[in-house]
């Protein structure tokens, strides 16, 4: 674009003889497009910089800058497209997988836009300037909401740009701002927003616990339910997937801190929350088995491809038959409190009976229930040797998920460079550990439906490739178990967790974190 | 970069209708044009509405490149831009005699804009001087109009001299036929015998025609309003010839 080029925002009603006075206003070409634009529940092309939309000829994948849109690209024809291995050219195709991930795409605005082209001459009949009027309205024939002109001089041509410039702010114009894309989401209702799986607490080291647990509850709750209608819509499986990490953590988080409220309502929180993620257990898996398709196509020998299909389909006629289900669970709760209940209660910190740990900080508990989960960490860690069972891994999986959950929610609190570290250590070992899980269980899942159903022969050959796959992956695995719990329980390691979280003396009035820095 | 120059001794034969419509095709064709208009009549940038150069005196601008870029023009036409005329252009022989190795400051120059064009086309002024000789250096190729009579056979023939004398590659002159009158005797067998004597005589012919002489009216090139024309549907096939001759040499 030339340097000279420039976006004014004009008013709605004005059209481009506003500029005859002083030029002669030569119409040319005029573009009229209706387009629907995309982006995932995370946004994820809005906040890469990225607009998706489809122009009813086919997806244009356009990148922008402050809310304008700039270069073009890559295009694809057709519609009806939802993830990104449903696009068919390799440059949309690793573009949109970086973009969206797992995540399916949603219409979340549409516009038409109306651009005029026109030449400026000058009393030679000399082109001095060229314009792109451009006018965008939710629907076509609609009023605009949105009027803008880009200025595009001509070389050697520069004062007169300037000129058209000066004129047009005469005339209540204004230099850029937010864009046309900007409104059409604002009209339509769908703001960008940054979403997160692992919110700010705004918490302190003597935050009363309750309040602390309170907050954090409340806040990861309204994330999952903000998931709720993805689920019942069935656009990806990560809203699954969020709303029962969510459910899960809260659940963990009171059992985690202990007593900030009464027995009772602890249990009766974690039974309600236990309830509401058990109901979905059965989609997750399936939702796992579609996830995992086309990695298992790309690892097995194609003669086993039929097979894999077949049985693959099964699942997929069972996951259409569970998500319905599941859809109609979250829309009538069948007696049962709904998320929004469950907030509310737990947000009402004084509507409940006093407890041993209600108000007493959050910091020394957390430091205490971290060093705590730690420990028993690197005892189970001791214990482990290759004969180790599962049984024990399994609880030392769990074991390091408590411990991540704590680090997590109380991020706040710890000095922030330090304690990355060990969550990163944490999270690579937890993430071996969940991978030799995840492989246990799709074997002892597979054999199962494999005794239950009379397979044909295609699908028993497949299975017997994907089970072989499966131990294949859980003996990876367990090696990756040991080289991380190595690195994690080693002195060093304990060391850290010592220094970090150890209590050497009462709790300052200022908080531990600012005492670490 | 390649530069083209339309050139004659003589006057009136064709040489500014060729420069705008070459320029204009080769803008057309996709080659990031400069046409640079050195004839002071200015006719060139008159075609295409172009209002004359700023005032250019050496002594304003660090060098003869920037005072000529300051002064680019970007055409109504895809590709194409022009630097104007101006009486002021008189001054440029000046400026060469002024410089060291002065027959062949305007390649120099001109290089200068490789990064921004692929093709410059120079308009030249009808006589023989420093600024031409400097032409004759700088262009790759130099495309003559000849209107086949006496006089036309004469210039072409003083031109040649010219080249041999100071030692000049006589393959970059490219002569053709212009403003020909079909039925006109004269013009027929003069044809015949400079074709013979020339044999780089470019075979594409240019009628003599109003058409050519309406640019004036309309100010922009031929090529630009006329499609089925005699005239524009020859200097459509004459720009096809020095487009491909361009490419063959490129090749």
């Amino acid at each position: 674009m030339h340097e000279y080029s420039a976006v004014w925002v004009l008013p709605p009603t004005l059209t481009p003889t506003c500029l005859s006075a002083d030029w002669q206003v030569v119409e040319q070409r005029r573009t009229v497009t209706s387009c629907t634009f995309y982006d995932t529940f995370e946004w994820g092309l809005w906040f890469s910089g990225h607009l998706l939309y489809n122009d009813g000829n086919g997806y244009l994948l356009q990148a922008f800058s402050n809310g304008w849109p700039e270069t073009i690209e890559c295009t694809e024809q057709g519609g009806g497209k939802r993830f990104w291995y449903e696009f068919s050219s390799k440059p949309m195709r690793r573009r949109l997988r970086t973009y969206l991930g797992l995540r399916g795409l949603a219409a979340v605005a549409t516009g038409a836009f109306v651009t005029q082209y026109c030449d400026l001459r000058n009393e030679s009949g000399k082109i001095v300037c060229r314009i792109e009027w451009s006018c965008v309205a939710d629907e076509p024939g609609k009023d605009a909401c949105f009027t803008s002109c880009k200025v595009l001089p001509l070389r050697g041509y520069e004062e007169e740009a300037l000129q058209v410039a000066s004129r047009l702010a005469e005339l209540g114009t204004t230099p850029s701002g937010p864009g046309p894309v900007s409104l059409l989401l604002q009209r339509s209702g769908h703001t960008p927003r940054v979403y997160t799986l692992k919110p700010a607490f705004a918490l302190s080291f003597e935050t009363p616990a309750r309040e602390a647990v309170g907050r954090i509850i409340a806040t990861i709750l309204t994330i999952a339910e903000s998931n709720r209608a993805g689920i019942m819509a069935d656009l990806d499986t990560e809203f699954l997937h969020d709303y029962r990490i969510c459910l899960r953590k809260a659940r963990s988080l009171l059992g985690l801190v202990k007593n900030v409220y009464p027995a009772g309502e602890t249990e009766r929180f974690r039974n309600q929350l236990g309830e509401l993620a058990r109901a979905t257990n059965r989609l997750r898996d399936l939702d796992v088995y579609a996830l995992t398709y086309y990695d298992h196509l790309e690892n097995l020998p194609s003669p086993l491809h039929k097979g894999l299909a077949r049985i693959f389909s099964r699942f997929s006629a069972e996951r259409k038959r569970e998500q319905r289900r599941i859809s109609t669970h979250l829309q009538d709760h069948a007696g049962s409190p709904t998320l929004n209940d469950i907030i509310a209660e737990i947000s009402n910190v004084s509507e409940h009976a006093d407890s041993a740990a209600a108000f007493q900080q959050i910091g020394p508990l957390v430091f205490k229930g971290i060093l705590k989960r730690y420990r028993k960490i690197k005892a189970i860690a001791e214990t482990i040797t290759p004969e180790t069972s599962d049984e024990i891994l399994h609880q030392l999986r769990i074991a390091c998920k408590k411990l991540r959950y704590l680090m997590e929610f109380f991020n706040e609190l710890f000095p922030p460079d330090e304690s990355q570290l060990l969550q990163r250590q944490l999270r690579r070992l937890q993430g071996a550990l969940g991978d030799f899980n995840d492989s246990s269980v799709q074997q002892e899942f597979l054999l199962g439906w494999w005794h239950k159903h009379q397979a044909a022969t295609d699908s028993s050959l497949a299975m017997g490739g994907l089970l072989t796959l499966l131990h294949q992956r859980r003996k990876e695995s367990r090696q990756q178990i040991d080289k991380m719990l190595k690195e994690f329980a080693d002195n060093s390691t304990a060391a850290t967790f010592k220094r970090i979280f150890k209590l050497h003396v009462a709790p300052p009035k200022n908080s531990r974190k600012d005492r670490l820095q | 970069m390649k530069i083209i120059s339309s050139y004659s001794i003589k006057g009136g034969v064709g040489k500014t209708a060729l420069a705008v419509n070459l320029a204009y095709a080769f803008g057309e064709a996709g080659h990031r044009t400069l046409l640079v208009d050195l004839d002071p009549q200015g006719a060139a940038a008159f075609y295409f509405r172009v209002s004359n150069a700023k005032k250019f005196r050496m002594s304003d601008t660090p060098s003869l490149s920037s005072g000529l870029r300051r002064n680019i023009r970007e055409s109504d036409f895809p590709g194409l831009d022009i630097i104007p005329s101006s009486l002021a252009y008189r001054h440029f022989d000046i400026a060469l005699d002024s410089m060291e190795k002065r027959r062949k400051q305007l390649r120099r120059v001109l290089e200068e804009f490789q990064d921004d064009y692929d093709t410059i086309i120079l308009d030249c002024p009808p006589n023989i001087t420093l600024l031409s000789e400097n032409v004759f250096r700088a262009s790759d190729s130099i495309l003559v109009p000849v209107i086949p009579t006496v006089l036309s056979q004469r210039t072409l023939e003083q031109l040649e001299h010219f080249f041999s004398d100071e030692g000049l590659p006589l393959d970059r002159l490219c002569p053709f036929f212009s403003m020909v009158q079909k039925r006109n005797k004269l013009h027929q067998n003069t044809m015949v015998e400079l074709s013979a004597a020339y044999p780089q005589f470019l075979k594409t012919t240019i009628p003599l025609s109003v058409d050519v002489e309406k640019m004036g009216l309309r100010r922009m090139p031929l090529l630009a309003y006329s499609k089925a024309g005699d005239a524009a549907q020859a200097y459509r096939t004459l720009c096809g010839e020095i487009l491909s001759l361009q490419e063959n040499v490129c090749d």
